[in-house]
């Protein structure tokens, strides 16, 4: 990987392994890189190890999206899914499980997938992607189940919202969709570009980031970061953030999002941002919190840069892994 | 194995002999003037000297033996204090370890607490911009005593209208059934003025 090729690396996703010591981040290039966290955040570690542990080629096209479950990675790229076995990776095997495709309309033409989330209640995949639809796949079967159609245009972000049984979606034509996930029907339809005290036209209608509390939901993109009170399907807080946001969490009692510039915003719920901490990266596409495990509890952010900078303390950077 | 030992001797005896070769060299000393006075053919003053001398040495010897014995029992007991003191840290870094776990899980909580309160605050936000129940459903008992009161002056109206029609309708039928009478009367009128013409 020459200098020219890491000066125009962008690291689109992200995915902590099960045991939580592992991290596996996906670029623009196809590539998987597997970092070893335990190494990293230990008192001698070098600056070797801050270096993947395994880098491989998982896809010809960018992975934007990538999952783990109890045992898999599951990563997304040039419209096909590839499982990985995490005990595999560690090992330093590189041969996929699986490699799946949803069922397509047109051959022609392989739409991207956007972002993949398990819905737990039923063991399933929701992926959205460029064809405009929600493909749901039997984790067990390993079959596309359904199709859930209502966006007119590609979906950028799904969620899913444990308690009522609903997924969440959020797509380019600015609309968030609340499908049920036994019946397949759009519940909800908000078009957040319609609220005026969210939109922004200046940047557009769309919809790049969502994600849910079962209550709550955070969304954002072109129009301004926003949280929404799902019972009244009304905005409460919206959070004046400069640029476009791309990922978003509920952390404790605070909100994280990355987006446009350099920074990790820190906003309270009710809609003042707290702070914002500084980046390597010029923009950042991705955040992630390992929860899985209790010593290696970090905040880690990736973007246009071959630089994921990790967070112990989540007031400022502490080190950075590289490709 | 003897040259070990016989380091160990050596060493031992360096270590103990910290008062600078002192006592070890009296005893010995004591020993040698003690074999030498007992096998002496001197006269009995010198012997007496001798003893006395010897007597003086001894009392030394032992001195310095009382004043070993108090040291070792001196550090003894600063062991001791040493010990407890130890322990005595040990379970105040026990507890203060317990107290941050403690403190942690306040901490956990009132992120918490401060989470729902924060969610709260936004939806009672919200809810504020909508208008009071009160005010609406005073402002609909208005409107409908309002809505009432029309419709009663609508009634009024309209009952004076059709009494107006009747009224009007009564006139209207009168005046045609005058206006034939007096035509059919004009006619008869006619028709026998015309006849006594003739």
């Amino acid at each position: 990987m020459g200098p020219v090729e890491l000066l125009h690396m962008s690291v689109f996703s992200q995915s902590f392994s099960p045991c939580g010591r592992f991290l596996a981040a996906g670029n623009n290039y196809g590539e998987i890189a597997v970092f070893s966290l335990s190494a990293a955040l230990s008192p001698d570690a070098t600056a070797a190890n801050q270096k993947p542990v395994l880098t491989f080629t998982a896809h010809e096209g960018p992975v934007f999206s990538l999952l783990s479950t109890d045992v898999h990675l599951l990563s997304a790229g040039n419209g096909e899914i590839s499982a990985w076995s995490w005990n595999e990776l560690t090992k330093k095997n590189v041969k996929p499980l699986w490699t799946k495709r949803p069922n397509y309309k047109s051959s022609l033409e392989i739409p991207e997938i956007n972002s993949m989330i398990i819905n737990p209640r039923d063991n399933s995949l929701v992926v959205g992607g460029g064809d405009n639809n929600i493909h749901i796949m039997d984790l067990e079967h390993g079959v596309f189940k359904n199709i859930l159609q209502g966006h007119s245009d590609y979906i950028h972000c799904v969620s899913v919202r444990d308690r009522e049984a609903e997924i969440l979606s959020g797509g380019e034509d600015g609309a968030v969709r609340m499908w049920d996930s036994r019946s397949s029907q759009c519940v909800h339809c908000i078009e957040v570009y319609k609220y005026e005290s969210c939109a922004r036209p200046q940047f557009g209608k769309w919809i790049s980031c969502l994600t849910t509390d079962s209550d709550w939901m955070l969304c954002g993109g072109g129009p301004s970061l926003s949280l929404w009170h799902l019972r009244s399907l009304s905005p409460t807080s919206i959070f004046p953030l400069s640029g476009c946001q791309r990922q978003a969490a509920f952390y404790q009692d605070k909100i994280l999002a990355v987006g446009e510039g350099a920074f990790v915003s820190h906003c309270l719920l009710g809609g003042e941002v707290k702070a914002q901490i500084p980046c390597t990266p010029q923009s950042l596409n991705t955040l992630q919190l390992n929860t899985n495990s209790t010593e290696h509890r970090v905040l880690t952010v990736g973007g246009s840069s071959d630089h994921i900078d990790v967070f112990t303390n989540l007031s400022y950077r502490a080190f950075s892994l590289s490709f | 194995m003897g040259a070990v030992t016989d380091d160990e001797v050596i060493r031992k005896r360096l270590l103990i002999d910290g008062d600078g070769a002192g006592d070890d060299r009296k005893i010995n000393v004591l020993l040698k003037s003690f074999t030498k006075w007992c096998n002496s053919p001197g006269t009995p003053e010198e012997g007496f000297m001798q003893y006395q001398r010897m007597l003086g040495t001894l009392a030394q010897c032992e001195f310095s033996m009382g004043k070993t014995l108090m040291v070792y029992d001196m550090n003894l007991r600063e062991m001791e204090n040493y010990e407890k003191i130890y322990s005595n840290i040990e379970q105040n870094i026990m507890s203060a370890h317990e107290k941050i776990a403690e403190c942690k899980k306040e901490i956990q909580r009132a992120k918490r607490i401060r989470k729902n309160r924060q969610e709260y605050d936004a939806l009672a936000k919200v809810i504020q911009q909508h208008p009071d129940r009160h005010e609406t459903l005073k402002q609909l008992e208005a409107l409908d005593k309002e809505l009432q009161q029309l419709s009663h002056i609508k009634e009024n109206v309209d009952a004076k209208l059709e009494l107006r029609k009747k009224q009007f309708h009564v006139l209207l039928s009168t005046i045609q059934e005058l206006q034939q009478t007096l035509e059919s009367e004009y006619f008869l009128l006619s028709v026998a003025v015309e006849q006594t013409n003739l």
